[in-house]
């Protein structure tokens, strides 16, 4: 079976790990759990063995330790939708991807569709789509667009 | 011997202490990525035994898609077994090593600081937000507000001026009902019969009364606006109450009597001091009051009770009307309020205003209600006594026969009302509709006395005062206009005027005043 790491990358609290876990595990928790270094989780989609690498995000303290990236096949951009640094953000940790393991495939999601103040700005999303980005408006917590989120990169690698 | 002895604890405590506590596992592949040995404490780390010449990303997941060349350093890894781990790839010639190591304390701690960071952080973010949005809701509100500030001056400026409009007509309405009266009177029965005559007296009385009510009204709605404005002034002074009270009654028993009500007015305050007090406000009050008892008592009565003491004024209006149901009672201070179903017109302004003006004189209004059962209103206000000051009454001292009035007034049915009512007394009058004519009147004869309107065409009231002064005039002036604003009667103080006096005025009031100020002179 096809093998291939890819990594979910973003602003701390953005919902990485929610996302792989809705996604992996069909759960979803309210409690926020600060992600330290790399939690690792596989499942098999359709005919390929996913390794998914849910790094820790950038924050105050630190930046994202691009040695995590190392061999993946292609890279989730996760931004909080209801906080707009996290969406301008994206193109920083993106600068920081493409640095270590170059131009790879790579999906964007806007996560916490399910929200009310949601604050994405025109600019932001022609900047993503002038790089080709596929974004996708998600909810961890209602579980919208996640498996699409997935299937997509996927279908990229 | 010592020395080997010492290397061995050495080795051994490094063993224990160190090595031992770090868990220390390690694996290496070839050039190909096929395992080529592992120590087998991998297991604790949940990680499989591991097939020797088999590849290592089939048996280790984190493995795929690393090469053997990369060095690399990967602090914390969640492991299969769950427990932090810290991975490095030591690459060689001919071979990679990956050496695993346990992270649980070092990431605990990272984890505890980590989160308290980033808790803090959110804080940070969600407060700032909230504050961006406080912002934006005060300014929506502030401008939300101005807005309606804007909106309610216009309002009053409105009414300010539309009512200012309704004085001079009211003035001209007033002196003429006066005048025809007094005529009506003088004459003889040959000319009237006398049931003619009574029957024509009513008639005008109850224009009186109309147009003294309107006139009430209009005055009302001309102090709504300088509540708003915070123009109206309090200006106590000696009054004796009882007669205060006395002609509150005298005016408004017809208005009882037209709906064959009762009107009883009970007094108890001691007539040998006198009070100090807004007579005037105090009045305005009472009207108000008794007149709103009146409008909406058609059964029964409405009863007027005064008591002075401890230099207090007690006093309460009590009706066997309508009444106001609870919820109405809450609303109806607000001004312009008038309950629903009462079928009773009116401006609505009447108790907004007393209200104000009763807390203005150190007053509280209390209002008890029952609907269906009657209304009793109550207030008390302080009211200092002193002993009253003789020669009250200043007699017309002066020979009116005499006097030489000028009148500038540009509206001729004042004018001519005011010439008249002062012919009727003897007086010679000279009449200019401007300002210009009447400085050139002064020019030209001498004057005792003059009756100077404001508002007029060519040269105003007050340019014409400007110009005299300039020409070092020492002919006294009174003002007459129809304006009750501050500013105004400020404004003529300033200019040396001798009085200054509010249309409608009366003919009495001007004589009384000519001759104080020709005294004076
Ligand atoms: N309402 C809502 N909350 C979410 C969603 N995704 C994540 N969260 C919450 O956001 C917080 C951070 O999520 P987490 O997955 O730990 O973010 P990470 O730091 O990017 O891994 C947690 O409290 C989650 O419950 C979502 O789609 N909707
Ligand atoms: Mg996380």
């Amino acid at each position: 079976m096809d093998k291939k790491k890819i990594c979910m990358v973003g602003d701390f609290s953005v919902g990485k790990t929610s996302l792989t876990q809705k996604f992996v595990n069909n759960v979803f928790s309210e409690k926020y759990l600060t992600t330290i270094g790399v939690k690792i989780d596989t499942v098999e989609v359709e005919s390929t063995k996913l390794i998914i690498w849910d790094v820790a995000g950038r924050d105050s303290l630190s930046p994202i330790n691009a040695s995590y990236l190392v061999g993946a096949a292609g890279v989730i951009l996760v931004a909080d939708g209801t906080r707009e640094s996290t969406v301008s953000g994206l193109l920083d940790i993106w600068a920081v991807v493409e640095k270590r393991i170059g131009s790879v495939p790579c999906v964007v999601a806007l996560n916490k569709c399910d929200l009310p103040d949601w604050h994405v700005s025109e600019s932001n999303l022609d900047e993503f789509a002038s790089r080709d980005w596929s974004v996708f408006q998600t909810s961890a917590k209602k579980g919208h667009d996640v498996e699409t989120l997935f299937h997509t990169l996927v279908a990229k690698i | 011997m010592e020395s080997r002895t010492f290397k061995n604890k050495v080795q051994e405590f490094i063993r224990e202490r160190v090595i031992s506590k770090l868990q220390l596992a390690y694996f290496a592949v070839d050039e190909q990525m096929k395992v080529r040995g592992a120590s087998s404490n991998l297991s604790d780390y949940g990680f499989p035994k591991l097939d020797i010449g088999k590849p290592v990303d089939e048996q280790i997941d984190f493995m795929i898609g690393m090469d053997a060349k990369t060095e690399l350093d990967l602090p914390v890894v969640g492991s299969p077994s769950g427990i932090p781990i810290s991975v490095s790839l030591m690459p060689d010639d001919d071979q990679l090593t990956v050496l695993i190591s346990n992270a649980s304390t070092a990431t605990e701690q990272r984890q505890l600081l980590q989160q308290a960071a980033n808790e803090n952080e959110l804080l940070v973010e969600q407060q700032k937000k909230l504050m961006s949005e406080l912002e934006m809701a005060s300014q929506e509100l502030e401008q939300k507000n101005r807005q309606l500030e804007e909106a309610s001056r216009l309002q009053t400026s409105f009414i300010s001026g539309v009512s200012h409009e309704f004085r001079t007509p009211l003035t001209s309405i007033i002196g003429y009902t006066n005048l025809v009266k007094s005529d009506l009177a003088k004459m003889s029965e040959e000319m009237v019969p006398r049931i003619a005559k009574q029957d024509s007296d009513d008639y005008l009385s109850a224009v009186q009364r109309s147009s003294k009510h309107l006139l009430s009204l209009v005055e009302n709605l001309l102090d709504h606006g300088k509540l708003d404005s915070d123009e109206i002034n309090i200006r106590p002074k000696p009054t004796d109450l009882n007669e205060l009270f006395r002609d509150v009654e005298l005016l408004l028993t017809p208005l009882s009597t037209t709906k064959d009500i009762r009107f009883d007015i009970e007094l108890d305050i001691p007539s040998d001091f006198e009070a100090i007090v807004d007579d005037s406000r105090l009045r305005q009050c009472l009207i108000n009051l008794v007149g709103n008892a009146i409008k909406f008592t058609d059964e029964g009565g409405v009863s007027l009770k005064a008591k002075l003491e401890n230099e207090s004024l007690n006093v309460s209006v009590s009706d066997t009307g309508l009444g106001i149901s609870a919820d109405d009672l809450k609303k109806i201070r607000l001004p312009f309020f008038q309950a629903a179903d009462t079928g009773k017109v009116g401006t609505g302004l009447g108790l907004t205003i007393t209200e104000r003006i009763i807390e203005m004189m150190g007053g509280q209004l209390e209002i008890e209600s029952e609907l269906n059962v009657g209304t009793c209103v109550t207030f008390s206000m302080p009211a200092p006594l002193i002993e009253p000051q003789l020669a009250v009454e200043q007699q017309l001292s002066v020979n009116l026969t005499e006097l030489r009035v000028l009148l500038a007034e540009d509206d001729s049915d004042i004018a001519d009302l005011v010439v008249m009512l002062l012919e009727e007394q003897g007086v010679n009058v000279r009449r200019v509709v401007n300002g210009a004519l009447a400085v050139a009147a002064l020019q030209e004869a001498d004057f005792d006395i003059v009756l100077m309107d404001i508002h007029m065409p060519i040269m105003t009231g007050y340019e014409a005062i400007e110009e005299l002064n300039k020409q070092g005039n020492t002919t006294p002036i009174i003002v007459m206009s129809a304006s009750a604003v501050e500013d105004d009667q400020e404004r003529a103080k300033g200019l040396g005027c001798a009085a200054y006096l509010v249309k409608p005025v009366d003919v009495q009031e001007i004589l009384s005043i000519a001759s104080m100020v020709i005294d004076v002179n």
